[in-house]
């Protein structure tokens, strides 16, 4: 029975880590839909939404069989607390992706007011946070996820420069409010996206070292 | 150690460096530790580790082993009641014991739990009666059986025995209770009942329970202390030992990697 037990939370585990790429997945596909103006790619992550979803509560409802069947201790139990919670921060993402994709589509009608730069710049390091969680937590070491504080503030620091860049093109064309206005909300799904990568960062630790951390995730509004 | 010396905050019994032999079974390896007093600890580990004798030691119950033999101290009220010189009758009087098997006596319930009392030269019906009835209402017996006080031990179910085994257990006031894997032999509800009342208990009592049933242990007790091997392995609060254990050890016993 625990042979079975270790085997299980295994699965759970790979359950996991599988949610969380496609959660890198629909966020990485989103922005590029976004800057290619791709709309095939764009229902591409839409239709990935009823996916994401029901792996979330998969993965749910395997956690509370083994808590209840096996009543694990110590690590073990670590481990599935950590997953429960990483579920929820991975759907969150997941969710991020379909709302640009739905901006993706809004935005399709007409060219950017400018080559997308610094929103895929964003996106790439929001999705190595992601990707480092995911990796901290397989291989349940705390090294990947140890600079993550420095690595939100770059992203946080972004979004700002995004933020004034979209507001300097709107004080000086007002027909660019729309498109400005939707850049500013990506970045802010995007900032969104590293702070749940943090969260997830913090309960990997949890789950490896037993201790509580608070990574200091500062939001520039 | 009379129970006018009980205060508030009490000493912790401390044991130190207790090794206990039978014959040439070295049983107990130089554990130390500090019991808290008035707060329930649990000795758990693998079969064989030595828990059940330690917790014999506290009442010098391995006195009547025949080739066993311990040294070491356990201080408590400044005595060290493993010192031969200590009488081991009047300590148990002040230590009380549950077992694995609930034990009543083939007589009324009445009388089991007068029996202690009696011996003890209390005679007057009336204070016998007090007694009987605040033991039953503490170990969460008197609604079930307070209508029936002249019926048979031996006609209560298992979970009843045992709790009355704990009422006369309280008879005598101790200070110390002892419980040796107490639900071991008992359903779901029974070990409930008395996971329940090891929880009131502690606020009177100064409880140590051996147990195997791990989710127990985690959940009734304070402090638990980790037993391989004759050896104490960790020791610590309860809720630092089951979630995040120090010891390898500790957590392969806990993750069920061996034992």
């Amino acid at each position: 029975m625990v042979e079975r037990f270790h085997e299980e939370l295994k699965a759970l585990k790979k359950d996991v880590i599988d949610m969380g790429y496609l959660s890198i997945a629909m966020l990485k596909k989103s922005v590029e839909a976004l800057r290619k103006q791709d709309l095939d790619l764009a229902k591409w992550v839409d239709s990935q939404k009823t996916l994401i979803a029901s792996k979330d509560s998969n993965i749910e409802a395997k956690a509370f069989q083994l808590l209840t069947l096996h009543q694990p201790m110590a690590k073990d139990l670590r481990l599935i607390a950590c997953s429960l919670k990483m579920i929820t921060y991975i759907a969150r993402v997941g969710r991020y992706g379909k709302d640009i994709a739905k901006i993706a589509v809004e935005l399709s009608d007409k060219p950017h007011i400018k080559k997308l730069v610094s929103i895929p710049h964003m996106a790439d390091i929001v999705c190595s946070l992601i990707s480092d969680a995911l990796l901290a937590f397989e291989k349940e070491t705390i090294e990947p996820i140890k600079e993550f504080s420095e690595r939100d503030d770059d992203v946080d620091q972004l979004r700002y420069s995004i933020f004034r860049e979209c507001l300097t093109y709107m004080m000086e064309d007002q027909k660019v409010i729309k498109q400005c206005a939707q850049y500013m909300m990506v970045s802010r799904y995007l900032e969104r996206c590293a702070d749940h990568a943090c969260k997830m960062a913090e309960k990997i630790h949890y789950m490896v070292t037993g201790d509580h951390i608070e990574i200091d995730i500062k939001s520039i509004t | 150690m009379s129970s006018s010396k009980k205060t508030q905050n009490p000493e912790p019994i401390k044991i130190k460096k207790v090794d206990v032999f039978y014959g040439s079974n070295h049983a107990i390896i130089d554990v130390s530790m500090d019991i808290k007093q008035k707060s329930v600890t649990a000795f758990i580990g693998p079969s064989g580790c030595g828990k059940s004798t330690l917790l014999r030691c506290f009442n010098r119950m391995n006195d009547e082993i025949i080739g066993c033999r311990t040294e070491g101290e356990i201080i408590w009220n400044n005595i060290n009641i493993l010192d031969k010189k200590v009488d081991p009758v009047p300590l148990r009087r002040r230590v009380g014991m549950v077992f694995q098997k609930p034990n009543p006596f083939p007589k009324s319930i009445y009388d089991n739990i007068a029996y202690g009392p009696r011996i003890q030269g209390v005679n007057d019906r009336k204070t016998l009666d007090s007694i009987v009835r605040k033991c039953l209402k503490d170990a969460a017996l008197f609604e079930e059986v307070g209508d029936r006080l002249d019926e048979s031990a031996m006609d209560l179910s298992g979970g009843q025995q045992q709790r009355l085994c704990i009422a006369r257990a309280l008879a005598i006031e101790p200070e110390i209770i002892l419980m040796d894997e107490p639900c071991s032999a008992l359903d779901p509800i029974a070990t409930a009942k008395i996971e329940d009342l090891i929880d009131k208990l502690k606020k009177k009592y100064t409880v140590i329970i051996v147990t195997h049933n791990m989710q127990q242990a985690a959940r009734v007790s304070d402090y638990t202390g980790f037993f391989y091997l004759g050896k104490l392995i960790e020791f610590g609060e309860t809720k630092q030992i089951f979630e995040k254990p120090v010891e390898k050890l500790t957590e392969n016993y806990m993750t069920g990697r061996f034992g």
